[in-house]
């Protein structure tokens, strides 16, 4: 077998924000909008970054009473930033501040008073820690806005999601409390159109949630991961990745046009340190025969129940645990990191000869099962923390003014140094 | 209190049967002194930015010379002392801690700085329920007193509890050890076990 080729790319270090944590970080969230990133800290509080110089903005502190382990933003807010936390006391916050243009009308000397006489709750760096949303009984592992921004997921070590939804300002209502885990769930993320959740868990398996009939449940289980479930995420909406590679031959276009019917993939990453794709079944509108064979469900008007399949795995980069996966919008890259402290890049590449190591090669290229696609890594960085574990890694778009373009997208690394740090993708 | 005894009559070694470096004329001899001087030159809440790399002459060692100063013997003297939270014994007397069950595996590729400690305990029952504690001590341990660049895994050995795999799962769960650090009551077990580390 000949030896992989060389990778095209190399992940390039652009920055470290600064001045870092002094404990353990453990994940940070790009902001919906505004430049900034929020990162979830040990030390009890979340570190608000700007995008534009890598520097602290401010932080969102004075409201949990142990680590901050994940962090949301509300997306679709305008003139205020939202953000959600989820602490190891087992609380969820919520933290309101102005946008920065409105902060500069409160740097006006006759606006402090006001400010004062303001006096809601917690306010350290414009950070107000608006509403504290209790429930979960232990410790609070992730937090997630659906796509929309009135819904809120949380989920815990006391092996339940609760949905959140909030009905006006500030006030919050549960309105699902889904306890279908046999564990502590280690993460939830919305789908990027669907009000469908997925939650993944030490129980090592990843459930998926809709709304039926102003309920929510279960919809789906996704087995197949030998050990705990640390990251999901979600394909993007409209990922590009196969439209800058020319025309797409007929051929192409009919497995992209069929595999567009299963809406965005999703991605999980475990402590079994396999990276595994997972696809839906396209529903099949087949009605449900009525007479002696079966009796139509009078409950349920219809079928809610998905049928997920695990398409393929990435190649194995990962010597231990991979805490995070993330999903490139831009390029349909997906980027993974872990307890070995490296950071990997892949990319789905379209099967252009069939393997060599297949014996009955017509028989291989005319098998309509065939894998079309495969996932090559493109670029890898040993040690990006240095000796440290990497608790999360995301894609964002860049925002210093030295970026190539308004597409520039960096990787964004959170680690057990308490640095989080940027990076660039370079043509070798 | 001793109704809560889980093991009123554990098997105990001598002192002088447990393993130690002044026994085994194999191994070169260090300029540290051996195991009790090193003992007492590590402090045990170091967090691990400051972790004290092992006591040398040359103060610029180069990685590689730091690595091979920590071996299995080592890693046993770090921890064998830790005592029993119920018994006032030591792991390494109660035989949960031996010797031939600590491992270091080497970087799993040559640009790779990490290393992995892996520690098998064997409980002195089978269904003794401190087993998560006493890995936990063990893992604390460790993580404060070696350089960051060590993975630890701490594992039951298979066979010696009635739920091994499942107390080496949480164990191995840096998210719950994590929380459990944050936890007084568990925090205040954890320090009077390896107050007798320092």
């Amino acid at each position: 077998m000949a030896a992989p080729p060389p990778h095209l790319l190399t992940i390039a270090p652009l920055a470290t924000f600064s001045p870092a944590g002094t404990s353990r970080a453990w994940c940070s969230v790009p902001h919906p909008s505004a430049p900034l990133l929020a990162t979830a800290s040990s030390d009890k509080s979340a570190r608000i970054y700007s995008l534009t110089d890598y520097r602290l903005h401010s932080i969102a502190s004075g409201g949990h009473k142990r680590s901050v382990r994940a962090a949301a933003w509300k997306p679709g807010v305008k003139g205020e930033s939202v953000l959600a936390t989820g602490s190891f006391d087992a609380s969820v916050g919520v933290w309101r501040r102005w946008d920065d243009g409105e902060i500069q009308v409160h740097k006006d000397p006759r606006d402090e008073d006001e400010d004062e006489d303001e006096g809601v709750g917690e306010e350290e760096d414009g950070w107000r820690f608006s509403v504290i949303l209790d429930g979960h009984e232990s410790e609070v592992k992730g937090v997630a806005f659906n796509a929309g921004g009135q819904y809120l997921a949380t989920c815990s070590r006391d092996k339940t999601v609760w949905v959140w939804e909030e009905i006006e300002e500030d006030n919050w209502e549960t309105v699902a409390v889904l306890q279908e885990h046999e564990a502590d769930i280690k993460c939830v993320v919305w789908h990027p159109q669907e009000d469908l959740l997925a939650s993944g868990s030490y129980d090592d398996t990843i459930r998926l949630y809709r709304e039926d009939l102003d309920d929510w449940a279960c919809i789906a289980v996704l087995m197949g991961h030998e050990s705990t479930v640390w990251g999901l995420a979600f394909e993007p909406i409209g990922n590009k990745s196969w439209a800058g590679k020319g025309a797409l031959s007929s051929e192409q276009q009919a497995f992209f046009d069929e595999r567009e019917k299963s809406g965005p993939r999703l991605i999980s990453c475990s402590d079994d340190t396999t990276i595994r794709v997972w696809q839906r079944k396209p529903k099949e509108h087949v009605e449900v025969p009525t007479g002696q064979g079966r009796m139509p469900s009078i409950l349920r008007t219809h079928n809610i129940e998905e049928d997920w399949f695990e398409a393929t795995r990435l190649p194995q980069a990962h010597s231990r645990a991979v805490y995070a996966v993330g999903w490139s919008p831009i390029t349909g890259r997906v980027v993974s990191a872990g307890s070995d402290g490296k950071i990997t890049v892949y990319e789905e590449q379209w099967i252009t000869e069939p393997h060599l190591d297949h014996s009955g090669t017509s028989a291989s290229t005319t098998d309509p099962n065939a894998p079309r696609t495969e996932w090559v890594v493109v670029a890898e960085l040993d040690g990006g923390h240095g000796v440290f574990e990497i608790n999360d890694v995301c894609w964002t778009k860049r925002r210093d003014k030295d970026r190539k373009n308004n597409d520039e997208e960096i990787i964004i690394t959170t680690g057990d140094d308490g640095e989080v740090k940027a990076w660039t993708m370079n043509e070798k | 209190m001793d109704d809560d005894i889980q093991n009123a009559n554990p098997t105990i070694l001598n002192a002088s049967d447990l393993p130690s470096r002044r026994q085994d004329s194999n191994v070169q001899h260090r300029k540290d002194g051996g195991t009790g001087l090193f003992d007492a030159l590590m402090p045990s809440y170091a967090y691990p930015y400051n972790a004290p790399e092992t006591p040398s002459d040359s103060g610029d060692s180069a990685e590689d010379e730091i690595r091979e100063e920590i071996d299995e013997q080592e890693v046993y003297d770090l921890i064998s002392n830790i005592s029993d939270p119920e018994h006032p014994l030591s792991l390494g007397s109660l035989a949960v801690i031996n010797l031939p069950d600590i491992h270091i595996l080497p970087p799993s590729s040559p640009s790779s700085q990490i290393s992995t400690v892996v520690v098998d305990l064997t409980p002195t029952i089978s269904h003794c329920s401190l087993a998560t504690v006493i890995g936990l001590g063990v893992r604390v341990r460790l993580e404060q007193a070696l350089p960051p660049r060590f993975r630890v895994d701490v594992r039951i050995k298979e066979g010696t509890h009635s739920t091994a795999a499942g107390v080496t799962k949480q164990l191995g769960d840096k998210e719950r050890v994590a929380a459990a650090s944050e936890n007084a009551t568990l925090q205040g077990v954890i320090r009077k076990m390896l107050e007798t580390c320092e």
